[in-house]
């Protein structure tokens, strides 16, 4: 208990120093600058979306993995795995000479008016990509943890895959793919090396405290980053409370 | 009607079958230790594990190709498969068509004043009912039942053995129990199957299976202690069989003379009789007292037959009305008799 409290501090004094350091009157300053407020904005918005497209798409691979035999399970969780593995800069480098505007993907996507560099949309694959292994990696440890005992009664009282998996797997997984959901959303928010990459514009909170601190210098730096924290622990937070347990 | 037919299931260590049986609207109680592929059948029929040969029919359809949902085989897991995110009522309301359905399965069942618990906050006896209750809310053409009554104390399963007694012959489909407990399997069904090791040893009534085992496993994993190599030899009074010197009058027999046997006495059937008074009777022997034990609702008595050296172990259960048996002490010689109608015979 002793030693996780210290760990607590570790965690925690940084955070209060950042944030008991800024004057409100520095930080209203910042969140009236429009630039700081359009980076809020594309940071909330794209860690939303990578957040649901992790939901979506991570769901069900995370359960593919949970349910699947061995042989499938390893190497496709080694693959699952590998993005948190990459420093984030390798990861915006991988992801350029696959979506960069000189790749046929790229140039593809560009002429249908989707550029999938220094755009939103590159912002969520580049958050996707180094943000979704936690949505993918948790919630199959919680698939895992619901005995299939469960599926398979439920299964045989007449119920199809699909109901079973919506009335009884997921609500018995539930706070693991919400634990999962809100890691996703945290790395999102937090995403900067890939997102640089692929994305310098349209700026997230990340790249515009990097733009402060290389422009202005470590001061200017601090309060848009106690920003970032402030709306990351509210959303955090509310994202927390609306998690259900189903054991309890 | 369940048909199997050599179903078959083979793991690293362990194989099942192949293994044929049919079960018609009655209550079989498949008996056997651990790990002899009790619930590794529930598994087949249940179509949670695909065999690797052999054929499971329900009413003449094949249940090979069904998946889970749509072959009405449900079934009541050894460990407790009520959702734990519902409460009571809303596990059966799961299975049930009807609201009224669930109130009239939580009478049949006694399980009314717990309906609006949570399942995880249910004692095991109410868990256990609760899930029966699901599982027949789900209108089953068969019902799987592995072990409802494991993990229970001896007088809530004693309790839950008479009521699912009742309740499963009602059903009239067919109905597989599984259970490690002979005197369970005997309670509650209509016949038993005894599993060994993945092999089928014997089906029939349980009267049949306890009084007239087709093996000695089958003997010793019913209850008897009492199984003794001997030999069939012929008398002109009728069939005879030798036993640690004694020459015991028994049934009539298909096996011929001179034949090795197995010779089961049930533990039941062996009747103390008075040093001073012994019975003039076919099939009374002497025995020495090695042990007197009171188990509660019976008196377990060791006896030693035949030369000391070479003598066997009897053992004798008698209820504690028998009052005269309560002198009886280590070391004691008295007079015991085998009644020949029980004595039961097994080639060797």
């Amino acid at each position: 208990m002793g030693l996780g409290a210290l760990l607590l501090l570790y965690y925690g004094l940084p955070l209060i120093a950042l944030l008991i350091t800024q004057s409100p009157a520095e930080l209203g300053e910042r969140l009236a600058d429009a630039q700081v407020r359009r980076a809020a904005l594309v940071s909330l918005g794209a860690a939303g979306t990578t957040t649901v497209l992790s939901a979506l798409l991570g769901l069900p691979l995370a359960y593919g993995l949970a349910r699947g035999p061995d042989w499938w399970t390893t190497p496709v969780t080694a693959l699952v795995v590998l993005p948190l593995v990459f420093p984030p800069i390798v990861s915006g480098m991988l992801l350029l000479s696959v979506f960069g505007p000189s790749t046929w993907i790229g140039s593809a996507a560009a002429t249908a008016g989707l550029p999938l560099t220094r755009s939103f949309a590159a912002v969520v694959l580049a958050q996707t990509f180094v943000a979704s292994p936690f949505t993918v990696i948790t919630a199959k440890s919680a698939f895992e943890g619901v005995p299939r005992r469960y599926e398979q009664a439920s299964r045989l009282l007449g119920t199809g895959r699909w109901t079973t998996l919506r009335r009884v797997t997921l609500p018995l997984a539930a706070p693991g793919v919400a634990a999962g959901l809100l890691l996703t959303f945290a790395r999102s928010m937090g995403e900067f090396g890939a997102t640089l990459m692929v994305a310098y514009y349209p700026r997230t909170l990340p790249v515009q405290i990097w733009v402060a601190f290389t422009t202005l210098g470590l001061d200017s730096a601090f309060p848009v980053a106690a920003v970032l924290a402030l709306l990351s622990i509210l959303v955090l937070v509310l994202l927390n409370r609306l998690g259900p347990n189903a054991w309890e | 009607m369940l048909r199997l037919r050599a179903l078959t299931k083979r793991y690293a260590s362990f194989a099942l079958g192949p293994l044929s049986l049919d079960v018609g609207a009655e209550v079989v109680g498949v008996l056997g230790p651990s790990g002899s592929g009790k619930s590794t059948l529930l598994s087949l029929v249940s179509g949670t594990e695909t065999p690797d040969d052999g054929t499971v029919h329900l009413n003449g359809t094949a249940l090979g190709p069904c998946p889970l949902e749509t072959r009405g085989t449900a079934r009541v897991f050894q460990t407790s498969a009520l959702f734990p995110h519902l409460t009571a009522r809303e596990n059966i309301e799961y299975a049930a068509p009807t609201p009224e359905r669930v109130d009239e399965l939580a009478a049949l069942l006694e399980i009314e004043e717990v309906l609006d618990q949570r399942a995880r906050t249910l004692s095991g006896g109410e868990n256990r009912r609760v899930e029966v209750a699901r599982a027949l809310a789900s209108d089953p053409a068969v019902l799987l039942l592995d072990e409802p009554t494991a993990g229970l104390d001896t007088p809530v399963r004693r309790r839950l053995r008479g009521h699912f007694r009742r309740l499963l012959r009602d059903l009239r489909i067919p109905v597989l129990y599984v259970t490690h407990n002979q005197a369970e399997a005997s309670t509650v069904a209509d016949r038993v199957a005894v599993l060994q090791d993945g092999e089928l040893q014997q089906v029939g009534p349980p009267a049949e299976v306890f009084n007239r085992p087709a093996t000695t496993f089958v003997a010793r994993f019913t209850g008897n202690p009492n199984v003794f190599p001997a030999r069939l030899v012929s008398a002109s009074s009728g069939p005879r069989v030798e036993w640690n010197g004694a020459r015991l009058a028994v049934p009539a027999t298909d096996l011929p003379p001179d034949t090795d046997v197995w010779l089961c006495i049930r533990p039941e059937q062996v009747e103390l009789c008075p040093e001073d008074d012994p019975p003039a009777s076919p099939n009374v022997i002497e025995a020495t007292v090695a042990q007197h034990i009171f188990r509660g609702g019976e008196h377990v008595v060791v006896l030693h037959v035949g030369d000391e050296g070479d003598e066997a172990s009897l053992q004798a259960r008698v209820l504690p009305s028998t009052a005269r048996v309560l002198d009886v002490d280590r070391g004691d010689r008295i007079h015991v008799r085998l009644s020949p109608d029980p004595l039961h015979l097994i080639r060797r």
